[in-house]
């Protein structure tokens, strides 16, 4: 990540911010009391096996709450700054830790307790999702809050099994959880696509205060996990377009999510942030041809029909 | 109490899984119920990178039809997701169990640990009877 970031030459030009664990109750607005002191004590306990994919060692609560307070850390610096690009490249990622649940590689979610920290000063919050697995974690943290607007494209079926076009909200928050679940083999256009005919416009409506991307490079060809298909020309385009939803400088901030080829995670690293902060990088072509135009126009009429059950005065959704 | 027409088993091939799954096929069939077997699949087993053994349908078929059912009525799945939320959307549509069945431990859970233990989490969460199928008692 680090030789990606390097890859810029930006030298001066970029601030480096530490990573203080994160306060309890900045957790504890997205995690309950309970998960959190059960994570502590089974690290403590010198940890083990949390389910066939997730891992703690003795040291991973400490590390799991550096990686969130990376974010708060991060989120603070621009607001200091009122200009710039936070990128907050921590492990463990954070998008499918529910809030009484690790999975997926995930123990706290790091993007959610920013994301809360920042609703509880009264901003809007756009959290923008392209990792190619669906967050869960999320989605299910904010499912029924009007102040974030959850937004995901990501291949489906896959781990974790939610991300249907039909979870558009709890009652309080109808509409607010945009979900895209694509083909296996979707290119960048249709990623792209995905964002621009579906997101777009609920976001226009949502009027966000802040940007927050969980920012997985599991999308790309050569991740081994996924099965989408982009390139690091295709990530700059997303970069480009989420740097339009912010309202202005210093209101972005991406999350490293998933992403596990070390080559993609470099590449893609340098394509987002350069195409970000407007620094010439060698990027592979777009792609495009890919299949799920199908699955971009079912995802729109899920959202036609949420807003319809919204207007109607109706509160019925559905969840996963 | 309603009659039990469908009923899930968590399946991950540990020994576990097989007393619960041949506790409740047992029970689906003097039920004349139905029996989904669900194998939830990781980000790990998904991609092939899984140390573990991926369980195969017919070792799952001929468990169930020793226990009394017949093949047919036995559909097996493989799940995106943990066992835990996996194995709580069967009881909505389109599966809507009525029943939930699992092992007392799965193959990725450690023994004296609360965290991640599906069974645990699934009594906690699940809205349809949930039971818990104990290695040392799988004969129904």
């Amino acid at each position: 990540m680090m030789e990606g970031v390097r890859d810029l030459h930006l030298d001066d030009g970029i601030t480096y911010v530490g990573a203080p664990e994160a306060e309890l109750e900045a957790l504890t607005r997205v995690h309950t009391t309970k998960y959190l002191d059960e994570l502590e004590s089974f690290c403590l306990q010198g940890g083990g096996d949390i389910d066939p994919d997730t891992y703690a060692r003795s040291d991973s609560f400490a590390a799991a709450r550096r990686a969130a307070g990376a974010g708060l850390e991060a989120i603070r610096t621009l607001e200091l700054q009122g200009e710039g690009v936070a990128f907050v490249p921590v492990r463990p990622p954070g998008h499918h830790a529910e809030a009484d649940r690790a999975m997926g590689f995930c123990l706290l979610n790091n993007i959610a307790v920013s994301a809360a920290a920042l609703a509880e000063k009264g901003q809007r919050v756009l959290i923008v999702d392209w990792d190619v697995h669906h967050g869960n974690g999320t989605q299910s943290i904010f499912w029924d809050d009007p102040r974030v607007l959850y937004v995901s494209a990501h291949q489906w079926p896959l781990f974790p099994g939610t991300g249907r076009a039909q979870e558009v909200g709890g009652p309080s928050a109808v509409g607010l959880s945009v979900n895209i679940p694509l083909p296996r083999g979707a290119t960048g256009d249709i990623v792209q696509s995905a964002f621009e005919q579906v997101a777009q416009p609920v976001i226009g409506r949502f009027a966000p205060d802040w940007v927050l991307v969980s920012c997985g490079f599991d999308a790309h060809r050569a991740d081994p996990l996924g099965e989408l298909a982009l390139s690091t020309g295709d990530f700059s385009q997303l970069a480009r377009l989420v740097r339009s939803f912010a309202p202005g400088p210093g209101r972005l901030a991406l999350f490293l999510e998933g992403g596990y080829s070390a080559r993609a995670l470099r590449s893609s690293t340098t394509a987002v942030l350069g195409a970000l902060l407007d620094v010439e990088v060698g990027l592979e072509p777009p792609t495009s041809g890919g299949p799920g135009r199908e699955a971009v126009a079912s995802a729109q009429t899920a959202q036609i029909l949420a807003m319809a059950v919204l207007q109607d005065g109706g509160a019925n959704s559905e969840r996963n | 109490m309603s009659a039990i027409d469908s009923v899930a088993v968590g399946f991950d091939g540990s020994n576990d899984s097989r007393a619960a799954l041949r506790w409740a096929a047992s029970l689906a069939a003097s039920s004349h119920a139905s029996l989904k077997v669900v194998h939830a699949v990781g980000l790990l087993e998904h991609a092939g990178l899984s140390g573990q053994v991926a369980p195969h349908e017919e070792v799952v078929r001929e468990i169930a039809v020793d226990a009394g059912m017949d093949s047919s009525a036995v559909e097996w799945l493989v799940v995106d997701g943990d066992p835990c939320s996996a194995l709580l959307r069967m009881s909505e549509k389109p599966y809507s169990v009525d029943l939930v069945v699992v092992g007392s431990r799965g193959s990725g859970e450690h023994s004296g640990s609360l965290l991640g233990s599906t069974s645990l989490e699934l009594v906690e969460h699940s809205s349809i009877p949930v039971v818990i199928v104990p290695l040392q008692r799988s004969s129904f």
